[in-house]
């Protein structure tokens, strides 16, 4: 476990002096950007802009930082060839892909609270302070980009980096259209394109289980229970994911 | 004894759907404990794919590679062993003690010793005065001096270095040679590919010569001079090459 987290703390330790952080410069601006944009609305409709754009951009944002987070932790260690020193010190090859997953993680982590805390000082600005709902809606947000941080590492195992960029994309994509996708399915004619949609259904994680912003945005309250479950079904992809990246990790020459 | 031991070794790289390249073809290979052995052998000979099984980094398409009679992916025997690659790359946002540190982390060296161990391999390859400097800045020889001190953070009994004198001006070439020499007389079993010959020829014990992917020829300098009946290590080497491009030159006109 320690190694893990040395690991890790060596893929943050990266990302920090290689100024990652620096992207939370952009939300920030669109953010500050956002307020003065809507200034011309009434004060409610103006917090529900703000909140809308402030969720959107802290997942938009850090769906970049976890894509482009996980394909550098793996192939940059491969690339630098870094790999061969590290992995001949009593490591095994499982700390390895954990340790990064941890690094991601973390940098998933603190670009998430820098933007997160940006706005909620934005709201009490606004004389406006979060309210449950609105952590709520940031706790879902913040395990949906660990999902796609660890689907992105799992496909960095087996893949190369092109094909990777190009499927995390699609499947970041494609998870937040699954909801549509099922009255697809229900439409289809053809039984092998249904059978073929429904297993894809099946197998991409819906990412739009973990956005409950646009009800958060209206003033509807979502449960506890719902935050829940949905926080399990993350975790029920994130364990898949990681042990598909160690198995094809395990098997990997480098 | 034993130190390092393969059993007919096999690397076989697949390309395309028909092409097989060899990297390494049935190698037999002993290395004892407290010698300095020398792998030799021209680019592409298979010298690097050896050390990469032995460390586990490759995969055999057969036989067996064993290091303290321990297969490449055990974690104990690893603590025990240090490993330069050729032409090092490191993190190049760490200073030099930074990387020793993580290093030394890993194998789980405490705070305490890693930090005088540290002090002392900076002073020993002379990187003491640019503790601060990031690894980005370093020049060529200079990496390769930090990844020196990199294989030895743990004190390691098997010390396996590709290539170590890469980059190094003449100076620095007689300083790691020295330091393999005092390492020897502290015991450690040295295992080292080069195609320098003259650095193999002043410190190694035995040799081996590699070709191909075909182990050609192993022993002692002398042994190997008498039965190739060459004069030297650079006649020994260009004789058994050579030969063998010869005979792999007269079976494949056999075969056509």
């Amino acid at each position: 476990m320690k190694k893990m987290w040395l690991i890790g703390l060596n893929t943050f330790r990266e990302s920090i002096r290689k100024k990652t952080l620096y992207i939370i410069l952009i939300f920030a601006l669109i953010v500050i950007g956002a307020s003065k944009l809507f200034s011309f609305l009434t004060a409610e409709e103006e917090l529900k802009m703000i909140k809308d754009v402030s969720f959107s951009a802290i997942e938009f944002f850090g769906a970049l930082i976890a894509i482009f987070g996980s394909l550098y932790a793996l192939s940059g260690e491969i690339e630098r060839r870094t790999i061969y020193t590290l992995l001949t010190k009593p490591i095994r090859r499982s700390d390895f892909v954990i340790g990064k997953f941890f690094g991601v993680s973390m940098i998933i982590f603190v670009n998430f609270i820098l933007a997160s805390a940006f706005f909620i000082g934005l709201l009490i600005f606004k004389k406006s302070p979060p309210d449950i709902q609105v952590f709520k809606t940031l706790l879902l947000i913040f395990f949906e980009l660990i999902l796609i941080g660890s689907i992105t590492l799992a496909l960095g195992t087996f893949t190369s980096d092109a094909f990777n960029i190009i499927c995390s994309f699609f499947l970041y994509i494609v998870g937040h259209l699954t909801s549509y996708g099922k009255e697809l399915i229900e439409r289809m004619e053809s039984v092998v394109m249904r059978g073929l949609t429904d297993m894809l259904y099946t197998l991409v994680p819906n990412y739009e289980n973990f956005n409950i912003r646009d009800k958060i945005v209206v003033g509807l309250d979502v449960s506890w229970s719902y935050v829940g479950w949905t926080i399990l079904y993350g975790i029920l992809y994130l364990c898949i994911a990681l042990e598909i990246a160690l198995y094809f990790f395990e098997k990997r020459e480098i | 004894m034993a130190i390092i031991e393969t059993k007919e070794l096999t690397k076989h790289y697949i390309l395309g759907k028909k092409k097989i390249v060899v990297g390494l073809e049935k190698v037999n290979l002993e290395v004892n404990q407290g010698e300095i052995f020398g792998i030799l052998g021209p680019n592409g000979s298979g010298k690097t794919t050896c050390l990469k099984l032995l460390l586990g980094i490759l995969f055999p398409t057969s036989g067996q590679a064993y290091i303290m009679g321990k297969p490449p992916y055990d974690v104990e025997m690893k603590q025990h062993v240090g490993f330069l690659p050729e032409n090092p790359y490191y993190y190049d946002y760490l200073t030099g003690p930074e990387l020793l540190q993580f290093y030394a982390s890993l194998f789980g060296i405490d705070s305490d010793t890693s930090k005088k161990r540290i002090d002392e391999l900076l002073e020993l390859v002379e990187l003491h005065n640019v503790r601060r400097l990031h690894l980005r800045h370093y020049s060529k020889g200079m990496l390769e001096r930090i990844g020196l001190a990199a294989s030895l953070i743990n004190d390691p009994e098997i010390l396996i270095l590709d290539e170590p004198t890469t980059g190094l001006d003449p100076i620095g070439c007689r300083d790691t040679r020295n330091l393999l020499l005092k390492l020897k007389e502290q015991g450690k079993t040295i295992l080292l590919s080069s195609h320098f010959l003259s650095e193999v020829e002043r410190v190694c014990d035995r040799i081996a010569i590699f070709h191909r992917g075909y182990l050609l020829a192993t022993g002692t300098l002398d042994g190997l001079n008498k039965q190739y009946q060459a004069e030297n290590l650079e006649d020994l080497f260009v004789k058994t090459i050579c030969t063998f491009d010869n005979q792999q030159a007269v079976k494949t006109g056999e075969a056509t």
